[in-house]
This record gives structure tokens, C-alpha cells and sequence, in this order.
């Protein structure tokens, strides 16, 4: 008796479910509506294209299609990691390029605006913001023109200063050793002047008050870097990073083709995964490359998982996302 | 005592501006760089390398370009103009839309609609499945809508404009709905006119993405008349790349004509074009909207 009463209780709560459910979409119709085109834009883009990484676990062909291929397990994947594909080298590659990044990302934009906050003249400050900032808005092609301005071999600006101390120029885009640092100082180079706005954004909301205080204790300026400006931008920085961090097994396609190209000189130097999985899809067949996509897709969550759980401890229950 | 304080605060100034005027000619100098040598003389660059003064100052490059390939870059200048207007007006509806509606705090399934965007920042098919399915269903390739489509909704910028949003008192909605107007027309005659800076960061943000963008026609385009600007670009240094690499036989590349020195630069220069002239004016509000948009998150 009991239990068929408590049945029928939760009977009438999911029918009550349903009929609100349906009851708020006519309510916040217009609302709802509003959402449509973007979420059609998701389903399109984002989740419809999980039903592919099927082919993650198959041997592709076209004839068959993506679910009548044969199955060949986790083949595709250990594949990636044996000895004779560039599986390893590529993840390196990534993890050392962002990690630089991550580093330099942090000292850079931190420096700006710290110094930035201890300079007088508005002209100055004016001026080489918008000087700092513009990198921010050039293509990486763009940014890939410029660099071959500086280190090509005959005309390049580095050589021309090489020859000039009477060194022996270097053939840049024959030497793959270089590349990996070239490639991380573009990458600071466009992205620092952005970033060092965001740490400038939290600096505005400093209590000023704290730093009369200071003076008036005879604190000099470093020690009002060191010990008030510094530990404020903090959280900041630590959100900033743990985010990188959850995205640390992504390289920038843009960067390193806008760059480099497909020269297969270089590649083996800064060859990331996302520029792996391109270059596979065209030579080692579409299942391949979509393992190597599946697994980044995998690391990637399951980093970005642990930046977020950080930064709730971190923040007092505050998410990334 | 009080002198070495003054001193050392001195220091830390001296070092601050050395610092910064280094590090803004660092991002400077390349700029000049450019422009220089795509106003210089092609034969002087080849004998003394690039260099910041222009050498022989000529307009002869551009002429020479807009001679020779003129129609192929006006083609590519209306490729990524169409993409860029339509593209940020499109992304703009989509994106505000969206924010608008999830900054009702009313909308019961606000946070299940926001768990489905944010999913797909933490968690994607991959490269290869999404190809497949842009070029076999949804027929992409070779398609202008490819340059647009797929960048169309970015949820970053929706929870930029969501913060905004959620920053206009609720009660202003409430009085224009006693009134009897629909979320459609408050979205449209309140939120969007109150969100002034949002709305102009935010489209300012697409319009560089969809300017800047070539890695959506590497992928998708073959047919050289829906080059965008950058792609073509990219086209004439990759060329360059793979000879100067030294893979590529000299007997080989001899039939290959590498661009002019001059050339490169000048279509770089073309290709930074509107964005140098827009920068000055475009850089204040830009600035503006990140700091803002920073703080209230």
C-alpha cells in the first residue's frame, strides 16, 4: 500500500514535470527562440561531429563509410605511441612549446603592467600601449611575413647584423634547432600587450588607500611592487594560468603554419598535434589522424578537469567555467 | 636613509620606462620594418638587405602589383570584405541573442543551455570528424559559407556580453514588460542600446577574427577565386618557405619564380591595410571593453 502510494506520487511528479516543462517553453517562448540559432550552431558544429570519432576505432574507407569500416580496436592509438610514428616527439613538441609560453606568459604581461603602474607620464604610457597592443591584431601570417623579414638568409635583418660583426650568417630556414624559440618569442611578442591589459583591468580595482598607507610606513617602491602590487594580481594570474594549463595539450595550428609552413625541414622541431593531425589526415588516412584528435580531445579534458577542481580550491568555489 | 630610498625608487623608475620603451619598439620596429622596405627599391634591398630607412623611396612595388595581380588581390579584398561584414553581423545576432536570453535570471533552463555551450570549450570531436562532416553533409568545401559558418558562435564572446547583460537592472525590464512589449523588442530597444561598449568589443573582436582568418581556407578552399586576403598571403610565403629551406632543387625552383623582396612586404603591408588605419581610433574602445568586461567577471 505504501509503496504503490509512493508510486503514484512520483507518477504525478514527472506528469507535473512534463507539463511544466512544456508550460515554461510557451511561457519564455521568445526567450527560448533567441537561444535556437546559436545552439543550432553547436549541434552543427560540436556535436554532431562526435558521432565521427567512431572512426577513431575503425580502419576508414569510403565505400563502407564511417560505421561499416572494420573495427580494429584500439590499433589506430597504439600506433601513435609506437616507435616508428612521431606520436611522443609531437606531444613533446606541444607540451614544451606551451609550457614556454605559459612561463613567459606570465612574466611579460605581469612586468608591463606593474611597470605601467609606476610611470608618470600619460604621453608615454599612451603611446607604447597602443605600440605594445598592436601585435594583438595581425594574422600569423602576417606575423610569419615578418619573421621571414628577420631571418631570411640573404636579405634577413639578423644576417645583415651578422655579417656586419663579421659572423658567419646562419641559413635560418635550413637549422630546425632555432625554431622552437623563434616560435615562442612570436608567440609572447603578439599575445603579451593583450594580456597585460587583463592584469592592468584587475590592477584598477586595487584599493589606493593601501598604498598611501604603505608610503607613509616608508615603504619604497619596490617593496610596494614586491609586497602590495605583486600578491594582489595573484588570483589573476592564477586563473589566467590554470587555464593555459587546461589547454596545454592544444598547440596553435595558426601560429606554427603561419610561421613555419609546411616545411618539412623544420617540421620535426615544432610539429605540434594539431598540425600532426592535419598532415596525417593526408598521408596516414582519416582514422589515424582522428585517434590522435580523440586522444588530445581526452588529455585535454581530463587537464582541464583538474585546472578547474584547482581553481575552485583555489578561489573559494569559483570555477573556470 | 632618506637618500637611498629616493635612490632606489629612482631605479625602479629608470628601469620601468627602459623597460617599456624597449619592449614598444620591440612591437614597433617590425611594422616599420615592413612598410620600409615595401616603399624601397627591389635592387637596393638585394644588395644591402632589409632595412628601416626606405632605400630609394618608390611607390614602384605597389604600381607593379596592382599592374600585374591587381585583379587576383581586389578579388581576395572582396573575398575577406563579404566574409567580415557578413560574418560579424551574422555572429553578432547569433552571439547577442543568445547572451540576452541567458541573462534572464527567470529562464528556467538557463543553466542547462549554458552547460551545453560551455561542454564544447572542455571537450571536441577532433580535426577529422568535424571535416568530414562539414564537406560530406553540409557540402563546405569550396563554399564561401565555410569562411563563415563554423566561426559564427564563439561562447567566450557570449559570456563577455552575458556579464553586460546581467549588469542592466532587471527592474527596467519589468517596466517595459507592465507595458506589454516582448523579450524580443526589450533585447532589441533596451539591452542592445544600453550595452553600447559590449556590442562594439565584441564585434570588434569577430570582425579581427574573420579578418585575420585563413586556416578555414586552407582547409576548405581550392578555387582560387574564394581566396580570402590572408590565405593569399600565405599562398606566395609558403613558396618562399620551401626554397629557401634548400629542399627544393635549385634546377627545380629555377623554373619557379620567387616574388620580389619588395613585393612580399608591399602585400603584407595591403593585407595589414584597413587595420592600420582603424587602430587608432578602434584601440580605446578595445581596451576599454576588455578592462571592463575583466572586472565584472
Amino acid at each position: 500500500m505504501k509503496s504503490k502510494n509512493s508510486h503514484n506520487f512520483g507518477q504525478t511528479i514527472k506528469i507535473d514535470r512534463k507539463k511544466d516543462f512544456v508550460k515554461e517553453l510557451k511561457r519564455n517562448r521568445g526567450l527560448y527562440l533567441m537561444c535556437l540559432p546559436a545552439l543550432i550552431v553547436l549541434i552543427m558544429f560540436c556535436y554532431i561531429p562526435f558521432t565521427g570519432t567512431w572512426m577513431a576505432f575503425t580502419d576508414f574507407n569510403v565505400v563502407d563509410g564511417i560505421f561499416g569500416s572494420p573495427f580494429v580496436g584500439l590499433d589506430n592509438f597504439k600506433y601513435f605511441f609506437s616507435t616508428s610514428s612521431m606520436g611522443w616527439k609531437v606531444t613533446y613538441n606541444t607540451l614544451f612549446i606551451n609550457f614556454c609560453g605559459i612561463i613567459l606568459g606570465l612574466i611579460i604581461p605581469i612586468s608591463i603592467a606593474v611597470f605601467f603602474n609606476e610611470i608618470q607620464s600619460k604621453v608615454f604610457k599612451k603611446l607604447t600601449q597602443s605600440f605594445m597592443f598592436f601585435p594583438y591584431f595581425l594574422s600569423w601570417v602576417v606575423v610569419g611575413a615578418i619573421i621571414y623579414g628577420f631571418f631570411s638568409s640573404d636579405v634577413g635583418v639578423i644576417n645583415n647584423l651578422l655579417r656586419s660583426f663579421g659572423l658567419e650568417p646562419i641559413k635560418w630556414y635550413a637549422e630546425p634547432k632555432y625554431w622552437k624559440g623563434i616560435i615562442i618569442f612570436a608567440s609572447m611578442w603578439k599575445w603579451s600587450g593583450y594580456s597585460s591589459i587583463i592584469y592592468m583591468a584587475a590592477m584598477a580595482s586595487f584599493d589606493g588607500a593601501l598604498y598611501e598607507a604603505a608610503e607613509v610606513d616608508g615603504a619604497n617602491k619596490l617593496q610596494r611592487i614586491l609586497f602590495l602590487t605583486l600578491p594582489m594580481l595573484k588570483p589573476t594570474a592564477v586563473v589566467l594560468t590554470l587555464m593555459s594549463v587546461g589547454r596545454i595539450f592544444y598547440g596553435d595550428f595558426g601560429m606554427i603554419y603561419g610561421i613555419v609552413g609546411n616545411n618539412p625541414v623544420l617540421s620535426d622541431a615544432v610539429t605540434v598535434i594539431d598540425t600532426y593531425v592535419y598532415q596525417t589526415m593526408r598521408t596516414l588516412g582519416f582514422s589515424y589522424a582522428t585517434a590522435i584528435g580523440l586522444f588530445q580531445s581526452l588529455m585535454g579534458l581530463i587537464l582541464v578537469t583538474i585546472a578547474n577542481r584547482s581553481a575552485k580550491k583555489y578561489n573559494d568555489g569559483e570555477g573556470l567555467f | 636613509m632618506r637618500r637611498s630610498k629616493l635612490f632606489s625608487d629612482r631605479l625602479v623608475i629608470l628601469i620601468a620606462y627602459t623597460f617599456l620603451g624597449l619592449f614598444g619598439i620591440m612591437c614597433l620596429y617590425p611594422l616599420i620594418l615592413t612598410l620600409s622596405v615595401s616603399l624601397s627599391a627591389e635592387k637596393e634591398i638585394v644588395k644591402s638587405g632589409y632595412s628601416v630607412i626606405p632605400q630609394d623611396f618608390t611607390f614602384n612595388t605597389y604600381l607593379y602589383i596592382f599592374v600585374n595581380s591587381g585583379k587576383r588581390i581586389l578579388r581576395s579584398y572582396g573575398v575577406t570584405i563579404f566574409i567580415t561584414m557578413v560574418g560579424t553581423l551574422g555572429a553578432m545576432l547569433v552571439t547577442s541573442m543568445i547572451a540576452f536570453a541567458l541573462s534572464i535570471k527567470t529562464l528556467r533552463y538557463r543553466n542547462f543551455i549554458a552547460f551545453i555551450c560551455n561542454f564544447t570549450i572542455v571537450f571536441s570531436a577532433g580535426l577529422i570528424p568535424w571535416y568530414v562532416v562539414c564537406v560530406n553533409y553540409y557540402g563546405l568545401k569550396n563554399n564561401i559559407l565555410a569562411l563563415i559558418l563554423p566561426s559564427i558562435f564563439s561562447v567566450w564572446n557570449m559570456f563577455l556580453m552575458r556579464t553586460y547583460f546581467s549588469s542592466i537592472s532587471p527592474s527596467l525590464y519589468e517596466a517595459a514588460k507592465i507595458d506589454g512589449a516582448s523579450y524580443l523588442r526589450i533585447y532589441w530597444r533596451i539591452a542592445i542600446p544600453l550595452s553600447k561598449t559590449a556590442i562594439l568589443t565584441v564585434g570588434l573582436m569577430y570582425a579581427l577574427q574573420y579578418w585575420n582568418d585563413w586556416w578555414y581556407a586552407l582547409i576548405f578552399i581550392n578555387n582560387k577565386e574564394l581566396f580570402p586576403l590572408q590565405y593569399y598571403l600565405y599562398t606566395i610565403l609558403s613558396n618562399v618557405n620551401a626554397i629557401s629551406s634548400g629542399r627544393i632543387p635549385s634546377g627545380a625552383a629555377a623554373g619557379i619564380t620567387l616574388p620580389a623582396e619588395t613585393v612580399k612586404m608591399a602585400v603584407t603591408i595591403i593585407t595589414i591595410g584597413p587595420v592600420i588605419f582603424l587602430y587608432p581610433i578602434v584601440q580605446k574602445y578595445f581596451v576599454q571593453g576588455i578592462m571592463t568586461g575583466a572586472v565584472k567577471e
